[in-house]
Protein backbone atom coordinates (compact mmCIF):
# COMPACT_ATOMS: atom_id res chain seq x y z
CA UNK A 1 0.00 0.00 0.00
CA UNK A 2 1.44 3.51 -0.49
CA UNK A 3 1.76 5.82 2.48
CA UNK A 4 -0.99 7.60 3.35
CA UNK A 5 -1.25 11.67 1.98
CA UNK A 6 0.01 13.19 5.03
CA UNK A 7 -2.11 15.74 4.17
CA UNK A 8 -5.07 13.15 4.69
CA UNK A 9 -3.63 12.40 8.77
CA UNK A 10 -3.88 15.83 9.59
CA UNK A 11 -6.67 16.51 8.53
CA UNK A 12 -8.66 13.35 9.25
CA UNK A 13 -6.88 14.39 13.57
CA UNK A 14 -7.91 18.13 13.31
CA UNK A 15 -11.13 16.79 14.55
CA UNK A 16 -11.03 16.62 18.57
CA UNK A 17 -13.69 13.82 18.49
CA UNK A 18 -12.05 11.75 15.53
CA UNK A 19 -9.10 12.20 18.06
CA UNK A 20 -11.66 10.61 21.18
CA UNK A 21 -12.08 7.66 18.42
CA UNK A 22 -8.47 7.17 17.87
CA UNK A 23 -7.57 7.12 21.51
CA UNK A 24 -10.17 4.82 22.13
CA UNK A 25 -9.04 2.23 19.29
CA UNK A 26 -5.75 2.96 20.74
CA UNK A 27 -6.66 1.14 24.38
CA UNK A 28 -7.86 -1.74 22.72
CA UNK A 29 -6.94 -4.69 20.34
CA UNK A 30 -10.12 -4.32 17.75
CA UNK A 31 -13.71 -3.03 18.44
CA UNK A 32 -16.92 -2.81 16.71
CA UNK A 33 -18.55 0.93 15.56
CA UNK A 34 -21.36 -0.42 18.55
CA UNK A 35 -18.85 -0.89 20.95
CA UNK A 36 -17.04 2.61 20.05
CA UNK A 37 -20.64 3.81 20.42
CA UNK A 38 -21.41 2.92 23.96
CA UNK A 39 -18.03 4.28 25.09
CA UNK A 40 -17.69 7.65 23.26
CA UNK A 41 -20.62 10.57 23.91
CA UNK A 42 -21.16 9.83 20.61
CA UNK A 43 -24.10 8.29 18.19
CA UNK A 44 -23.37 5.05 16.60
CA UNK A 45 -23.81 6.78 12.96
CA UNK A 46 -21.07 9.99 14.54
CA UNK A 47 -18.78 7.06 15.35
CA UNK A 48 -19.45 5.43 11.75
CA UNK A 49 -18.66 8.67 10.29
CA UNK A 50 -15.33 9.09 11.87
CA UNK A 51 -13.73 5.83 11.51
CA UNK A 52 -15.13 6.13 7.71
CA UNK A 53 -12.69 9.54 7.88
CA UNK A 54 -10.26 8.00 9.63
CA UNK A 55 -9.73 4.79 6.89
CA UNK A 56 -9.51 7.24 4.27
CA UNK A 57 -6.54 8.35 6.21
CA UNK A 58 -5.22 4.88 6.63
CA UNK A 59 -5.36 5.21 10.88
CA UNK A 60 -7.95 2.66 10.71
CA UNK A 61 -8.04 -0.60 9.03
CA UNK A 62 -11.46 -2.83 8.88
CA UNK A 63 -12.09 -6.58 8.70
CA UNK A 64 -15.89 -7.80 8.52
CA UNK A 65 -16.01 -10.69 10.65
CA UNK A 66 -19.57 -12.19 9.85
CA UNK A 67 -22.03 -9.58 10.22
CA UNK A 68 -20.04 -6.73 11.41
CA UNK A 69 -17.25 -4.22 10.71
CA UNK A 70 -13.98 -4.69 13.06
CA UNK A 71 -11.85 -1.82 13.44
CA UNK A 72 -8.35 -1.84 14.35
CA UNK A 73 -5.88 1.37 14.83
CA UNK A 74 -3.11 2.03 12.26
CA UNK A 75 -0.49 4.02 13.62
CA UNK A 76 1.93 3.93 10.83
CA UNK A 77 0.42 6.90 9.09
CA UNK A 78 1.47 9.21 12.75
CA UNK A 79 4.76 8.77 12.02
CA UNK A 80 4.70 9.73 8.25
CA UNK A 81 2.99 12.98 9.37
CA UNK A 82 5.82 13.46 12.38
CA UNK A 83 8.59 13.12 10.20
CA UNK A 84 6.84 15.58 7.35
CA UNK A 85 6.43 18.48 9.99
CA UNK A 86 10.08 17.60 11.73
CA UNK A 87 11.89 17.02 8.14
CA UNK A 88 10.45 20.03 6.72
CA UNK A 89 10.75 22.03 9.16
CA UNK A 90 14.76 21.36 9.66
CA UNK A 91 15.04 22.41 6.10
CA UNK A 92 13.59 25.88 6.90
CA UNK A 93 15.76 26.27 9.68
CA UNK A 94 18.57 25.31 7.66
CA UNK A 95 17.67 27.73 4.83
CA UNK A 96 16.47 30.69 6.76
CA UNK A 97 20.05 30.83 8.90
CA UNK A 98 21.99 30.53 5.57
CA UNK A 99 19.64 33.28 4.30
CA UNK A 100 20.33 35.59 7.05
CA UNK A 101 24.17 35.05 7.14
CA UNK A 102 23.59 36.22 3.01
CA UNK A 103 21.52 39.28 4.02
CA UNK A 104 23.55 40.57 6.66
CA UNK A 105 27.35 39.89 5.92
CA UNK B 1 -10.18 21.66 3.19
CA UNK B 2 -7.50 22.78 5.25
CA UNK B 3 -6.24 22.76 8.63
CA UNK B 4 -3.70 24.38 10.62
CA UNK B 5 -1.78 21.36 11.69
CA UNK B 6 -0.67 20.14 8.31
CA UNK B 7 1.25 23.18 7.69
CA UNK B 8 5.50 24.35 8.72
CA UNK B 9 5.55 27.88 9.22
CA UNK B 10 9.33 30.00 10.29
CA UNK B 11 9.62 33.52 10.91
CA UNK B 12 13.04 35.61 10.61
CA UNK B 13 13.88 39.04 10.91
CA UNK B 14 16.43 40.09 8.94
CA UNK B 15 18.85 43.42 9.03
CA UNK B 16 17.88 44.23 5.39
CA UNK B 17 15.15 45.93 3.35
CA UNK B 18 12.47 44.26 1.69
CA UNK B 19 13.93 45.28 -1.00
CA UNK B 20 17.37 42.72 -0.75
CA UNK B 21 14.82 39.94 0.60
CA UNK B 22 12.78 40.40 -2.13
CA UNK B 23 16.08 39.78 -4.03
CA UNK B 24 17.49 36.78 -2.73
CA UNK B 25 13.91 35.39 -2.75
CA UNK B 26 13.29 35.84 -6.86
CA UNK B 27 16.94 36.17 -8.48
CA UNK B 28 18.65 32.92 -9.24
CA UNK B 29 22.04 33.87 -8.02
CA UNK B 30 21.03 35.15 -4.76
CA UNK B 31 18.91 31.93 -4.38
CA UNK B 32 21.56 29.47 -4.86
CA UNK B 33 23.11 31.08 -1.80
CA UNK B 34 20.37 29.57 0.70
CA UNK B 35 18.16 28.13 -0.98
CA UNK B 36 19.75 25.11 -2.57
CA UNK B 37 22.93 24.88 -4.89
CA UNK B 38 21.03 25.39 -8.19
CA UNK B 39 17.85 27.18 -8.09
CA UNK B 40 16.24 28.62 -11.36
CA UNK B 41 13.00 30.58 -10.83
CA UNK B 42 10.57 32.65 -13.23
CA UNK B 43 9.40 35.02 -10.92
CA UNK B 44 5.69 35.86 -12.99
CA UNK B 45 2.71 33.79 -12.41
CA UNK B 46 2.61 30.44 -14.24
CA UNK B 47 6.80 30.81 -14.15
CA UNK B 48 8.78 27.77 -13.42
CA UNK B 49 10.85 26.95 -10.66
CA UNK B 50 13.49 24.38 -10.40
CA UNK B 51 15.71 23.42 -7.13
CA UNK B 52 18.56 21.19 -7.35
CA UNK B 53 20.55 20.15 -4.16
CA UNK B 54 22.87 17.40 -2.90
CA UNK B 55 19.69 15.05 -1.72
CA UNK B 56 17.82 15.83 -5.25
CA UNK B 57 15.43 17.90 -7.08
CA UNK B 58 12.40 19.43 -7.08
CA UNK B 59 9.97 21.42 -9.53
CA UNK B 60 7.34 23.51 -9.60
CA UNK B 61 5.10 26.67 -10.59
CA UNK B 62 5.20 30.35 -9.53
CA UNK B 63 1.84 30.82 -8.53
CA UNK B 64 1.40 34.27 -6.58
CA UNK B 65 4.10 37.25 -7.48
CA UNK B 66 3.63 40.49 -5.46
CA UNK B 67 6.76 42.11 -5.61
CA UNK B 68 8.43 43.12 -1.76
CA UNK B 69 5.33 41.86 -0.38
CA UNK B 70 4.55 37.82 -1.24
CA UNK B 71 5.79 35.29 -3.01
CA UNK B 72 3.89 31.63 -3.62
CA UNK B 73 5.06 28.62 -5.04
CA UNK B 74 4.15 24.55 -5.44
CA UNK B 75 6.63 22.17 -5.76
CA UNK B 76 7.52 18.27 -4.86
CA UNK B 77 10.49 15.98 -5.89
CA UNK B 78 9.58 13.29 -8.19
CA UNK B 79 6.41 10.93 -7.65
CA UNK B 80 6.12 12.85 -4.56
CA UNK B 81 2.97 14.70 -3.86
CA UNK B 82 3.18 18.49 -4.07
CA UNK B 83 3.60 20.83 -1.17
CA UNK B 84 2.77 24.93 -1.36
CA UNK B 85 5.57 27.28 -0.03
CA UNK B 86 4.12 30.77 0.62
CA UNK B 87 6.89 33.68 1.17
CA UNK B 88 4.86 37.02 3.07
CA UNK B 89 7.42 40.17 3.65
CA UNK B 90 6.75 42.74 5.93
CA UNK B 91 8.86 46.18 7.10
CA UNK B 92 9.31 46.61 10.34
CA UNK B 93 11.50 48.43 12.76
CA UNK B 94 14.11 46.69 13.03
CA UNK B 95 14.75 45.15 9.22
CA UNK B 96 12.22 43.37 7.54
CA UNK B 97 10.37 40.26 8.60
CA UNK B 98 10.26 37.17 6.27
CA UNK B 99 7.17 34.60 7.11
CA UNK B 100 7.72 31.50 5.39
CA UNK B 101 4.52 28.70 5.42
CA UNK B 102 4.87 24.93 3.46
CA UNK B 103 1.52 23.67 3.42
CA UNK B 104 0.59 20.04 2.10
CA UNK B 105 -1.56 20.16 -0.77
CA UNK B 106 -5.20 18.64 -0.17
CA UNK B 107 -5.36 16.86 -3.35
CA UNK B 108 -5.54 13.62 -1.46
CA UNK B 109 -7.76 15.17 1.04
CA UNK B 110 -10.01 16.03 -1.54
CA UNK B 111 -9.93 12.36 -3.24
CA UNK B 112 -10.68 11.15 0.29
CA UNK B 113 -13.60 13.19 0.68
CA UNK B 114 -14.90 12.58 -3.03
CA UNK B 115 -15.10 9.20 -1.80
CA UNK B 116 -16.60 9.24 1.07
CA UNK B 117 -19.05 11.50 0.49
CA UNK B 118 -22.16 9.46 -0.98
CA UNK B 119 -21.83 7.50 1.96
CA UNK B 120 -22.00 10.28 3.98
CA UNK B 121 -25.17 11.28 1.84
CA UNK B 122 -26.65 7.71 2.12
CA UNK B 123 -25.92 7.80 5.77
CA UNK B 124 -28.07 11.50 6.39
CA UNK B 125 -30.82 10.40 3.44
CA UNK B 126 -31.25 7.40 5.96
CA UNK B 127 -31.17 9.10 9.08
CA UNK B 128 -34.11 11.58 7.96
CA UNK B 129 -36.15 8.51 7.02
CA UNK B 130 -35.87 7.39 10.55
CA UNK B 131 -36.29 10.23 12.04
CA UNK B 132 -39.15 12.04 9.56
Amino acid sequence: MAPAPVDAVFNALADPTRRHVLQALASRDSVTATGLAAELPISRQAVSKHLAALSGADLVSSDRVGRETIYSLRPEPLGDAAKWIESVGAEWDQRLGKLKRSLER
Amino acid sequence: MSCESETVERTETFDATPEEVWESLTDDDRLSEWLAEDVELEPFEGGEISVRDGDGERSGTVETVIEEERLTYTWARPGEEPSRVDFTIEAVPAGTRLTVIETAISGPVAIAEARWRPRFEALRRGLALVLA
